[in-house]
């Protein structure tokens, strides 16, 4: 077979075409390296996939990292000062403290602030300005296993948050369930050591964790509140010994939980799919957050923000990434992956349908009535990794009133440099 | 080509380039760039002493320091005599000696890392098997890493299990290198075991000795995985060592100065600490001859 010069010519011209269209397309693709939390496949992918559906010309590099690293890594990776990573997760008040050392990109031409609930907003805002975006807030409520309930002949807590449990009756109850030697116990809090879940113990009692200004943690988180909410919390672990000490780890106490060896746990609600989904013959309830009988009921409540590295290379990526997110139905969908309480307006109206349940009535009434934030400052990094270690000493054992003295200075020296 | 005066300088040059970016570039930056603090936008301002001036001040660093003291008093000399042990333990061949072997050199296969996650998952006070067991056996459970009071002991024991079959090699190749002669003259002489291990083995194995106290301490200073992993330094200070101490104000702070002021301090006492375990370790005068 003999072929012309110019047929030749042109198969060559295709080959070579044929070869370099794919580098071609590939360079007419932008990648986004996203940091994001380490939930589930099946609760992030889906997500993802649908912006790139949308997107064919955006690629997103996801990189899930679990809860007890991600905000260390985050910020080794931050302070390289470099575009690495173009999107990531944040926790909402850490948004002051990224935007104070300009690691988070200005959002306000991108976001619609009427769409969101005003505390949303709130959160992500720092100096007048919206440096994150809300993608989610949180509530607390108390899970309770009811065959053990049963079994122990304990009347269950109810729903009604008028008729909420106190802490002592937590204990009572916990008592009358927990055989610690077989590794059963009364109560867990999800997340041991974190303050977003510890906080409102003294919060119920008068104490306020931070300065008003933000600036000052002595004579705040060390005060007579924070040391009897705290003290209370170790005699948990350490007196009735309802709790199991240690679970530092928030994917194993839904499992302690969910396999029956807890009888009451305060999580998220994020938990209440987690727990039907993986445990579907675990028969459980949902009540709200206890308080002290001698304080207020007091409900954490923060949020999951996501922001755009303010030196990334890719902005008009990344904006459609911010914009597409948070556009109605993608965090319909998000809701429904991960139900997280919505901060977009949108999303209570299109799926109102599901907000009816117990859970749900819960979760409202306390986001309207006893829900406070985490304390707002550009030192939230410092404070909350200063404080979390605290909250660990203290419930090995360690005096409250030192531990937390100590750490109020701790925090003030390392808090100062966010000052002017 | 062999012969050219440059010649070895050029074979040793990739060596000594090796040392001079990843050894004293970092040490050299460490250095001066405690002499700095960074500011917000990450601008470093020269401040002098202040970073080490605040460290002096401040209790919770006389703590760290204290607890890295008492962690590499013990620890050091602990993981040698069990490296000593295990090497005198497989050093005549007998059966399955292969076995034993392979099971003290098998925790250093393990990254440290997962040494820790696998060791923090043993000894969980609440879901671990070595509480499972010591209930099983009707001893009572005990804390571990969670007790003020056990928990640098633990991390001791974790890093031997870790450490010691590493080091057993080094030693391991001091005693297969002692000539047989000396030794087999000296049970002519009548020396007994021990006797024989005093002043034959310990006198003739000064230098891998020398060699290995003084790795071995700047390896256990320089100890961050398990603490960062199981302790967070905690409980109240127990595990709080200089290096996770280094990282905290760096990562968690975002102090860079003081952490860089923190790591300058770890060099020098380790440096002051090697020079002297080398002067301790000194052979005599007519064995360097």
């Amino acid at each position: 077979m003999t072929i012309s010069r110019r047929q030749f010519a042109k198969t060559a011209a295709l080959g070579a075409a044929a070869v370099c269209m794919p580098s071609i397309v590939r360079a007419q693709q932008t990648t986004l390296k996203v940091v994001w939390m380490g939930w589930p496949d099946n609760q992030v992918l889906p997500l993802m996939a649908e912006f790139e559906k949308r997107n064919p010309s955006i690629k997103l590099a996801v990189e899930r990292m679990p809860f007890q690293q991600i905000f260390q890594a985050l910020e080794i990776r931050l302070n390289a000062r470099n575009g690495d990573p173009d999107v990531f997760i944040v926790d909402s008040p850490l948004t002051a403290s990224y935007a104070a050392r300009g690691h988070l990109m200005e959002l306000d031409g991108i976001i619609d602030k009427k769409r969101f609930a005003p505390s949303g907003i709130a959160a992500a805002s720092f100096n007048g300005k919206i440096y994150s975006a809300p993608f989610g807030s949180s509530m607390q409520v108390m899970f309770y296993n009811k065959e053990m309930f049963r079994a122990a002949g304990v009347t269950p807590p109810s729903a009604d948050p008028a008729a909420r449990w106190t802490w002592e009756q937590v204990v009572e109850a916990g008592k009358k369930m927990a055989k610690p030697a077989d590794n059963i116990w009364g109560f867990t809090f999800e997340q041991q050591e974190r303050p977003y879940q510890l906080l409102p113990m003294g919060q119920s009692l008068g104490g306020v964790p931070l300065s008003p200004d933000g600036f000052k943690a002595t004579g705040f988180i060390d005060g007579p509140g924070f040391v009897e909410g705290f003290t209370f919390m170790q005699k948990m672990y350490t007196e009735s010994k309802i709790s199991p000490p240690g679970q530092f780890d928030t994917a194993l106490t839904p499992e302690l939980f969910g396999a029956g060896k807890c009888a009451m746990m305060v999580a998220g609600t994020f938990v209440f799919d987690t727990l039907k989904n993986k445990f579907p013959n675990l028969d459980f309830g949902v009540a709200p957050h206890p308080y002290f009988a001698k304080g207020k009921p007091v409900t954490p409540t923060g949020a999951w923000h996501f922001g755009v590295n303010a030196r990334t290379q890719q902005k008009a990526a990344a904006s459609q990434f911010v914009t597409d997110m948070l556009s109605d139905d993608m965090n319909v969908l998000w809701y429904k992956l991960r139900p997280y309480v919505p901060t977009l307006n949108a999303v209570w109206e299109k799926e109102a349908a599901s907000f009816g349940s117990d859970l749900w009535k819960i979760a409202k009434y306390d986001v309207q009535n006893t829900a406070i934030p985490r304390p707002a400052t550009p030192g939230f990094r410092e404070y909350e990794d200063i404080v979390r270690v605290a909250l660990r000493d203290i419930q090995s054992g360690a005096n409250a009133q030192q531990i937390l003295t100590a750490a109020a200075q701790k925090i003030d020296r390392e808090i100062a440099k966010y000052k002017g | 080509m062999f012969r050219h005066p440059w010649a070895p300088f050029l074979f040793l040059a990739p060596a000594f380039l090796g040392l001079f970016v990843f050894r004293f570039v970092p040490i050299g930056l460490s250095g001066v760039g405690s002499l700095f603090s960074e500011n917000l936008r990450g601008d470093m301002v020269f401040v002098g002493w202040k970073n080490y001036a605040e460290l002096f001040d401040d209790p919770s660093f006389w703590n760290t320091l204290k607890v890295t003291l008492i962690f590499n008093l013990i620890i050091n000399p602990f993981q040698i005599c069990c490296a000593m042990g295990l090497a005198l333990l497989v050093r005549r061949p007998t059966r399955f000696m292969d076995v034993f072997r392979l099971s003290f050199i098998m925790p250093m296969t393990v990254s440290i890392a997962l040494t820790s996650i696998i060791w923090s998952i043993m000894l969980d006070p609440t879901l671990g098997p070595v509480n499972s067991l010591l209930r099983w056996l009707g001893l009572p459970t005990q804390p571990f890493f969670r007790s003020e009071r056990q928990a640098l002991e633990t991390l001791m024991l974790v890093a031997t299990w870790k450490g010691a079959g590493y080091w057993m090699i080094f030693l391991l190749s001091g005693l297969l290198a002692i000539p047989k002669e000396v030794e087999d003259s000296a049970l002519i002489d009548g020396a007994t075991g021990f006797r024989k291990f005093i002043s034959i083995t310990l006198p003739l194995m000064k230098r891998p000795l020398a060699f290995v106290l003084v790795a071995d301490t700047a390896a256990n200073f320089l100890l961050f995985a398990p603490v960062y992993i199981i302790t967070n330094g905690g409980p109240n200070g127990a595990t709080q060592l200089l290096m996770f101490e280094a990282y905290q104000a760096a990562f968690a702070y975002i102090n860079h100065g003081r952490s860089m002021a923190i790591s300058t301090i770890i060099l020098l006492v380790v440096l002051v600490i090697a020079v002297l375990e080398l002067r301790l370790f000194r052979p005599a005068e007519e064995e360097r001859s």
